[in-house]
């Protein structure tokens, strides 16, 4: 790992953009395939000095934090010739070791949009931004902020705890101003309530999933945004996954099976709004059955526990009393973990809700084990939705004379009424410093884009003890400069107090001194170069937060009988729920992330009306049908899906799409639900992201852009599952590959003389070693569906994008998909979801290359289906044979400005891998397990003048994988993972029956049903 | 020499290298004749040649690979220097040039140019000699590593008797293939296209 660059390439005044065009082409940079015609003469840039870390043709590793949510997640970004190509998790990180998801890897489409502001601009007299000076805009600043008393200006943040937000908030008392504003949409008030209710503190304590044998959600989708999913999802996978003959168990409570709702044994959907009275219900026959020993401060609670025996609620929640009594017991049978907060189950009664959870926990005596405070996620805390409330009705006073708005989007993340754009009209000045052009930018005065995370120097705190630093791993793309920076410079121009309390010459020396405070703090008596470079080395310093110990607080007794959501009588209820892709919105400006297909519905690049398929064929609407979704506050349009998730009285959008700016990838495209929530501030501070909703056809109709083919397999056992009793009685489904139908003894025969001319044929040299036959094994017992894979498969492989009318179309390129299908849920059976990763299956048999006339689909001798790219010729022979379905072609020259489909618009282009060849328009593509990753692996095996380590390659899917589910490596070697794995009482082949004798082996997902109900 | 020691000689080297030719050839400059006695029984390249006549694209800045590599006998690696380490060769960066041309050379009127170039923090922009198809993967590194101990020249031809660069093997894949065949190196396709 290479350490403390400033990502200087050279000491020269060169242009740097053309450098870096022009290196690309030098170092053998991302090679376009172009036919046989004669091509132009290239030009070979040497560098004027030689940079630091940097051989050609070598990638640097730089550590940093992703910035893509609060989550702070550590990353290594791999840097080709001065530029990011690729970002991977940070195995060091305690955070998400080594993994990350797919906004994670999509972070490098921020860095390389096309629509970031590229420079400082000005609004000018008739509205329109002009390019101004970043010393006339800093000296703008300045005399602003002279022409207004220090209690007008405002500042409104997302969370960036750690030295900038320490920053802003000494920058602001140092002028007299109110604390920032730190704004983000997913802010976790109710959690934050309930905690201070309960336990007196509003700290988000530290969920042990890894621990939890017994996993309850009330609603929070920690496998999707909550809180910090990479990390949950890596500990779920460990208590879940099925090992060694048992594993843990996991319910669901929500009223729509989300994502993480598809990956539990048990899906409970109680009324909307109804899941206090079902926890407190299940406190109550722990405390009155005395299944565990009763804590001392119990009493505290009984009087409310009472009052909800489970035959009190069983009608208000619609559970069953015997559900609620058999929840209660697993409960405490095993050391378990309830959650509750997600934001999609966020109505007005959240916090009650969350405070029942913690009730439940700490009467199960989780509190200490599997939720510890301490190591509290978020430290610096966050303000509420209300705050910003109060925010918005100063600005509409006249009580906001200068506002700085970073690294927040308010006037598109918030409930529409909020109006945050229109009450920065009536703010004298605003400064915006946001890297795009979204919704609060183009109302501000001034817009002074922020470096990209990947570009600057920063730290940030996820939890407690955990200090996460950021270096720029390349220099900037655009004539951008750090916020922290700006404000140093403004607060020397303006002098005075805040001249002399912010001293630091730049903010890298701001940062420097908060570290050595750090460092000090940490008793860390080295010399602070050492502390400072090895913490770059390792991307932080990481340190155990002491626990502390949390009881029943006096206000528990406060705790109310939560008020049920009453939806209208003929009427739904509207959930809104974050999109795992987009989050809030902020991810809908990356391509990647707009194309992956949501892991529920398999929609891309859209918003739509999630409605049971009963209520749909009672009221005639079918999927497509443009459906106006109706509550008291506003009116959204769109596409109907049909989901069997869902109780039939709820309708169900995503949150995130609906932008009205933000650049081309994002704006005009779906429905911003924020548009029909409620602008009231509930009881805890936050949005009800329920509303009651009317349903109207409006008999329009469209064909919806989903890659999803049929939702249910047809008896074809493509994502097979077994029960844990079924496992423990020694019934593992069908024998490992034993679909196949008996072949003929004189087609076998045939079969093996062709693949033994096949092997000799191929068979030149010893390329390392033994002949390896490379493999993938998937265990559907820990896959999630989160579709992290997809997106770093685009990041390695050069993937383009192809826009929902291709999509629709059937044309998505993406090497490797999550089919998602549904059993059950029809009769009365309890409806379960399955996820299977599909990506090429290297079959030992393949169908797709005996029909290819140009041998450009063929068996390597290491097992690989390669596809030789330059050979071949379109025929699209080889896909029609496929029975998998995983090659794609291209229809169009994607990297190709003139042509309609062109992917990757300046600068979007510099995050092609150098590695791997841009496919041209008439090739067929598809996954070969990463081949360039095994060349360079063994190449570098060579040059080391050692044997390749089993685990030493890693597909690029693998590597991201949060949940562990992918193991890579070479199936003849009978001492690695992957043939261990392999060879899995649980092992099938997809399709095994077509004799295809596939690469990918897959292992049964795992239920824990049946053990031991009654 | 190991590879590490080859890293770590190319920033000694540059000094050592300007020093040596310093004391070796005092006031001489590049491509004049007057070569002292120690080289005398090497290579010796022409002095005069027309650039127009020689084979391979004429180059912004006539840099001589018969003098630099065949009569001063410097390694290849001295300016390729990631040719042991990376799938690239590497191309010097202009501080290798000046590294000794801050001081040799000064009559040359291409050294001159050179000098403008630093001086105007201007990389040269050389033209490209050496062209593989762009779905082709070459690693430099594995080759010149490998058992078959296979020298510059066995694909670039003789470089250090070539004032100006030409393309000398066809770079096509039959070429590739006869060399794998004959080394028993691997012939599999994704071992080069992927």
């Amino acid at each position: 790992m290479a350490n403390g660059s400033d990502g200087e390439l050279n000491g020269s005044g060169m242009n740097r953009r053309r450098f870096l065009t022009v290196l690309g082409a030098a170092g053998g940079g991302a090679a376009a395939l172009s036919g046989c015609s004669g091509e132009a003469t290239d030009k070979l840039i040497p560098y004027l000095v030689p940079p630091d870390n940097q051989i050609p043709g070598i990638a640097t590793w730089y550590a940093s934090t992703c910035r893509e949510c609060p989550a702070g997640c550590g990353v290594h970004a791999r840097v080709r010739e001065g530029r990011v190509v690729k970002v991977e998790g940070n195995p060091e990180s305690p955070v998400n070791q080594g993994r990350l998801c797919a906004r994670g890897q999509a972070s490098l489409q921020g860095l390389y949009n096309p629509d970031r502001v590229r420079g400082p601009m000005v609004k000018n007299a008739g509205g329109a931004f002009e390019p101004i000076s970043w010393d006339d805009a800093i000296a703008r600043i300045t005399e602003r902020l002279e022409g207004v008393t220090g209690d007008l200006i405002r500042f409104v943040t997302g969370n960036e705890a750690g030295t900038f937000d320490r920053l802003v908030t000494e920058w602001l008392a140092a002028l007299g101003s109110p604390a920032p504003v730190v704004y983000e949409p997913f802010g976790y008030e109710a959690l934050r309530f309930a905690g201070q209710q309960v336990f007196g503190t509003d700290r988000l304590p530290r969920y042990d999933f890894g621990a939890a044998r017994y996993v309850l959600s009330f609603g929070a989708d920690f496998l999707e945004t909550w809180l910090s999913p990479v990390e949950q999802a890596r500990g779920f996978s460990e208590s879940h996954g099925f090992r060694d003959g048992s594993m843990g168990r996991y319910v669901h409570v929500e009223p729509r099976m989300s994502m993480t709702g598809m990956s539990a044994d048990e899906w409970i959907a109680p009324r909307p709004g109804s899941e206090a009275l079902l926890a407190l219900a299940m406190a109550h026959v722990i405390v009155n059955e005395r299944l565990v020993p009763r804590q001392s401060d119990t009493f505290r609670v009984q009087q409310l526990l009472d009052a909800h025996a489970p035959a009190d609620v069983a009608d208000r929640t619609g559970v069953p009393v015997e559900t609620i009594e058999r929840l209660a017991r697993e409960f405490v049978a095993e050391p378990s973990l309830a959650v509750a907060g997600g934001v999609g189950a966020q109505h007005e009664q959240a916090h009650v809700t969350a405070a029942a959870v913690n009730v439940l926990n700490y009467i199960a005596g989780n509190v200490g084990r599997t939720v510890s405070y301490g190591a509290d996620l978020n430290p610096a805390g966050s303000s509420s939705y209300a705050d910003l409330g109060s925010l918005v009705r100063a600005m509409r006073n006249g009580g906001v004379g200068v506002l700085f708005i970073h690294g927040a989007n308010p006037a598109h993340a918030a409930p529409a009424g909020t109006d945050f754009a229109g009450a920065m009209a009536q703010v004298g000045f605003s400064v915006s410093f946001a890297r795009f052009w979204d919704e609060t930018a183009v109302h501000a005065d001034l817009v002074l884009p922020d470096h990209d995370p990947l570009e600057q120097w920063n730290d940030f705190e996820p939890r407690a003890g955990v200090y996460a630093l950021q270096q720029p791993v390349m220099r900037p793309v655009f004539d951008t400069r750090q916020t922290g920076d700006v404000l140093l410079t403004v607060a020397q121009q303006v002098g005075g107090r805040l001249g002399a309390r912010l001293t630091a010459a730049t903010y890298k020396d701001y940062l420097q001194q908060a570290w050595g405070r750090l460092q000090r703090r940490l008793r860390d008596f080295r010399p602070f170069e050492t502390f400072w470079t090895e913490a770059l080395q390792h991307g932080g310093v990481w340190r155990d937060a002491p626990v502390r110990t949390v009881r029943l607080a006096r206000s528990v007794a406060e705790l109310q009988e939560p008020a049920t959501w009453s939806a209208p009588q003929d009427g739904f209820t509207l959930i809104a729920y974050p999109s795992p892709a987009l989050y809030d919105g902020r991810g809908a400006n990356r391509p990647w992330l707009q194309e992956l297909p949501d892991p529920v519905t398999k929609m891309t690049w859209s918003t739509w009306v999630e409605v049971h398929p009963e209520t749909a064929a009672e009221q005639g609407i079918h999927e497509g049908d443009i459906l106006e979704v109706t509550t008291p506050v506003g009116t959204v349009e769109a596409p109907a899906y049909l989901y069997p998730g869902l109780r039939r009285d709820v309708l169900a959008m995503p949150l995130g799409q609906g932008h009205t700016a933000f650049g081309r990838y994002a704006e005009g495209r779906g429905a911003n639900v924020y548009a029909v929530l409620s602008t009231d501030v509930t009881e805890f501070g936050g949005v009800s992201h329920y509303a009651a909703a009317s349903l109207r056809h409006t008999g329009r109709h469209e064909y919806v852009a989903k890659t999803e083919g049929k939702s249910r397999q047809m008896g074809r056992g493509i994502a097979q599952a077994v029960t844990l009793a079924a496992l423990q009685h020694g019934e593992h489904g069908e024998p490992h590959g034993g679909h196949a139908a008996p072949v003929p003894e004189h087609i076998e025969e045939l079969l093996d003389e062709v693949q033994e001319a096949q092997d000799a044929d191929t068979k030149h040299g010893d390329y390392a070693g033994d002949v390896p036959r490379w493999a993938l094994a998937v265990d559907l017992s820990k896959c999630t569906g989160c579709s992290a894979c997809v997106t770093a498969c685009h990041s390695e492989n050069n993937i383009p994008t192809v826009g929902p009318e291709l999509v629709r179309r059937g044309r998505e390129m993406a090497w490797i998909r999550i089919e998602r299908y549904f059993e059950g849920g029809e009769h009365g059976e309890p409806l379960e979801a399955r996820h299977l990763p599909m990506m090429c299956q290297q079959c030992g048999r393949a169908p797709c290359e005996p029909v290819c006339p140009v041998y450009a689909a063929y068996q390597t001798p290491d097992g690989l289906n390669g596809q030789i790219y330059n050979r071949c010729v379109g025929t699209r022979y080889c896909s029609n044979n496929c029975p998998y379905k995983v090659r794609v072609f291209n229809w169009f020259d994607h990297q190709e400005e003139n042509d309609p489909a062109f992917a990757f618009p300046d600068p979007l282009h510099w995050l092609l891998n150098p590695d791997v060849t841009v496919r041209a328009k008439g090739v067929m593509e598809k996954c070969t397990f990463c081949v360039q990753r095994i060349r360079g692996k063994q190449n570098e095996a060579m040059l080391a003048g050692r044997e390749l380590q089993d685990g030493e390659i890693l597909t690029a899917c693998q590597q991201t994988c949060p949940s562990d589910a992918l193991v890579f490596g070479d199936l003849n070697d009978p001492t690695s993972r992957v043939h261990q794995v392999s060879r899995d009482e649980r092992s099938y082949h997809v399709l095994g029956d077509l004799n295809t004798q596939p690469g990918v082996t897959y292992l049964r997902k795992v239920r824990n049903v049946g053990v031991e109900e009654a | 020499m190991t590879k590490r020691a080859l890293l770590l000689a190319v920033p000694l080297g540059m000094v050592a290298a300007a020093v040596l030719l310093l004391l070796t050839r005092p006031g001489s400059a590049q491509g004049t004749g007057q070569a002292s006695a120690a080289q005398m029984d090497g290579f010796k390249a022409p002095v005069d040649v027309d650039t127009a006549g020689l084979p391979g694209p004429v180059q912004p800045l006539f840099y001589r690979h018969d003098v630099h590599a065949g009569e001063y006998e410097m390694d290849c690696r001295y300016c390729h220097f990631a040719a042991e380490v990376s799938p690239s060769a590497g191309l010097p960066t202009m501080s290798t040039c000046m590294g000794c041309h801050i001081l040799a050379g000064a009559a040359n009127p291409e050294v001159q140019k050179l000098r403008d170039y630093w001086n105007e923090r201007r990389p040269i922009e050389w033209v490209e000699v050496h062209r593989l198809a762009p779905f082709v993967r070459f690693p430099h590194h594995r080759h010149v590593n490998s058992d078959a101990e296979i020298e510059c020249q066995d694909c670039h031809g003789p470089i250090e008797e070539m004032p100006q660069v030409y393309q000398y093997a066809s770079l096509k894949m039959g070429w590739c293939i006869t060399c794998h065949e004959k080394e028993e190196a691997s012939t599999d396709c994704t071992v080069c296209h992927y």
